[in-house]
């Protein structure tokens, strides 16, 4: 089955989990004997056609620009069709799988010239990252119930996610997919020396490393975090917070972090190498995944694939992988109160919270690879090549 | 999701992101403070302030060509840009 997938994202072009859900996708699907083409923006330093991995790679500059975000989107839209219409001259896609809204206008183009089935993946919608409150908004949400029309069928990664799907655009049921999110276990099989590492970050042996990551964006809740932080200062005081990531929103949280009276306990890093990311996660003593909204929550599953408790909000995707005090804890969403008693529920019964990394490792392995996440993917992709064509227009 | 005001992008976030979605990402496309001042509507000496705000956190570089300063978004500031986005 040949597939071309279309995102606006995909490494070392990368800004939260579409990328590497793409990658992890892409070559799992390949493993099972697909031939897959990435259409995706160009990066500096990354060539405009490369192949790894047995994936074929296409990075489109967009030769015209514009200040405003949303012209700029449709411009680079243009510019990755063209390339979508040299490349089909070529290749007889299957299936056209696009993900999210960024670069559904070209796919629905494409679907329509080529006469080809079009899978939609949503990964969240603009209503939940940021709510519906400004013109650019209203435009995005737009754009996102037309991929979700257009699709014959809707990949979602959890039920939370399939809920507000089907609800938001109306959307029947049956045409909404779950499949979850993976991760490759292998990549934490690596020997970290854990007390360099920490002590690379200031971090003394005899203090305890909150360890929070995700891009500094308000759906990550990482300011209910910081508002923990004195909470939990008073009860563990050996506690330390290191905060990955970058973000619009740092200055904020940096000036929230300064109103804490605990500034010195807290280090933004801002982005760090994946290396870096993985030697941290192995050297915390607990992950942190304060989210106020959380389609899926992948660096939940990170923080269990690494051998680490992990204390997240109750809230969306994570609430379904994660099972209270079995295979981590979770904690109200907004409520530092909350969020203090886990870290600290974690960190005073260490016990227990080695019985919770171990379930949590089980559970990585037996549901999130992948190469189960694949299969559930091809089989989506069979069901709609064979039952749909799309009247060429 | 409970709508709660958040605090306004910072101005030079404006101006990197403008930069960005021009498509200044390279040094070969790289623009002087006076081209990013037409392109983004933007009064050229808050643009310079900007940009050296910009430049001395990583997110653009400048080079000077045919002894003109000309500025680009870094890969640390593509990936902070894109942060508005998703």
């Amino acid at each position: 089955m040949k597939i071309a997938m279309i995102s606006w994202e995909y490494p070392p072009r990368i800004v939260g989990g579409i990328a590497r859900h793409c990658e992890g996708l892409a070559r799992a699907l390949v493993k099972q004997g697909c031939e897959v083409h990435i259409f995706t923006l160009d990066f500096p330093g990354a060539p405009e056609y490369e192949e790894t991995d047995g994936i074929r790679i296409y990075r489109t500059r967009s030769e015209v620009g514009h200040p405003n975000f949303l012209s700029w989107v449709l411009l680079f839209n243009h510019f990755i069709e063209k390339r979508l219409a040299a490349v089909s001259k070529k290749v007889n896609f299957d299936v056209l799988h696009v993900h999210d809204w960024l670069t559904a206008p070209c796919s629905i183009g494409t679907k329509f010239f080529l006469g080809k089935p079009l899978v939609f993946t949503a990964h969240s919608t603009e209503n939940g990252r940021s709510g519906l409150h400004i013109p650019d908004s209203f435009t995005i949400d737009g754009l996102e119930w037309w991929s979700t029309f257009e699709a014959s069928k809707i990949i979602v990664t959890s039920n939370s996610m399939k809920h507000e799907v089907s609800g938001h655009f109306n959307v029947p049921w049956e045409k909404v997919e779950i499949v979850p999110n993976a991760i490759d276990p292998s990549k934490y099989q690596v020997d970290v020396d854990r007390w360099a590492v920490r002590g690379r970050y200031g971090i003394q042996p005899h203090e305890k490393l909150v360890l929070c990551v995700g891009r500094l964006v308000p759906q990550k809740g990482i300011e209910y975090l910081l508002h923990a932080v004195p909470i939990l200062a008073r009860r563990r005081p050996e506690a330390k917070f290191i905060i990955v990531g970058d973000g619009w929103y740092r200055d904020h949280l940096e000036w929230v972090a300064n109103t804490t009276g605990e500034r010195w306990r807290i280090n933004f890093t801002g982005f760090v190498s994946d290396n870096d990311l993985v030697a941290l996660t192995k050297s915390a003593d607990v992950v942190v995944v304060p989210s106020i909204y959380e389609p899926f929550g992948i660096v939940a599953l990170e923080g269990m694939a690494g051998g680490v408790p992990v204390v997240a909000s109750q809230i969306g995707g994570l609430t379904e992988f994660i099972e209270h005090d079995r295979t981590g804890v979770l904690v109200y969403p907004r409520n530092p109160e909350s969020i203090a008693w886990g870290i600290e529920y974690v960190l005073s019964n260490p016990d227990h919270a080695r019985w919770l990394i171990q379930n949590a490792l089980e559970t990585v392995k037996k549901s999130y690879s992948w190469e189960a996440i694949a299969k559930k993917t091809f089989r989506i992709y069979e069901e709609v090549a064979g039952v749909q064509q799309v009247k060429k227009q | 999701m409970t709508y709660t005001p958040l605090p306004p992008v910072p101005e030079e976030f404006k101006i990197l992101s403008m930069m960005h979605n021009i498509g200044a990402i390279s040094i070969d496309r790289s623009l002087t403070p006076e081209e990013l001042s037409m392109w983004t509507g933007i009064e050229a000496n808050a643009v310079r302030d900007s940009l050296q705000r910009l430049e001395e956190l990583g997110y653009v570089e400048h080079t000077t060509i045919n002894g003109l300063g000309k500025f680009h978004v870094t890969k640390i500031g593509i990936m902070k840009v894109l942060t508005l986005y998703s």
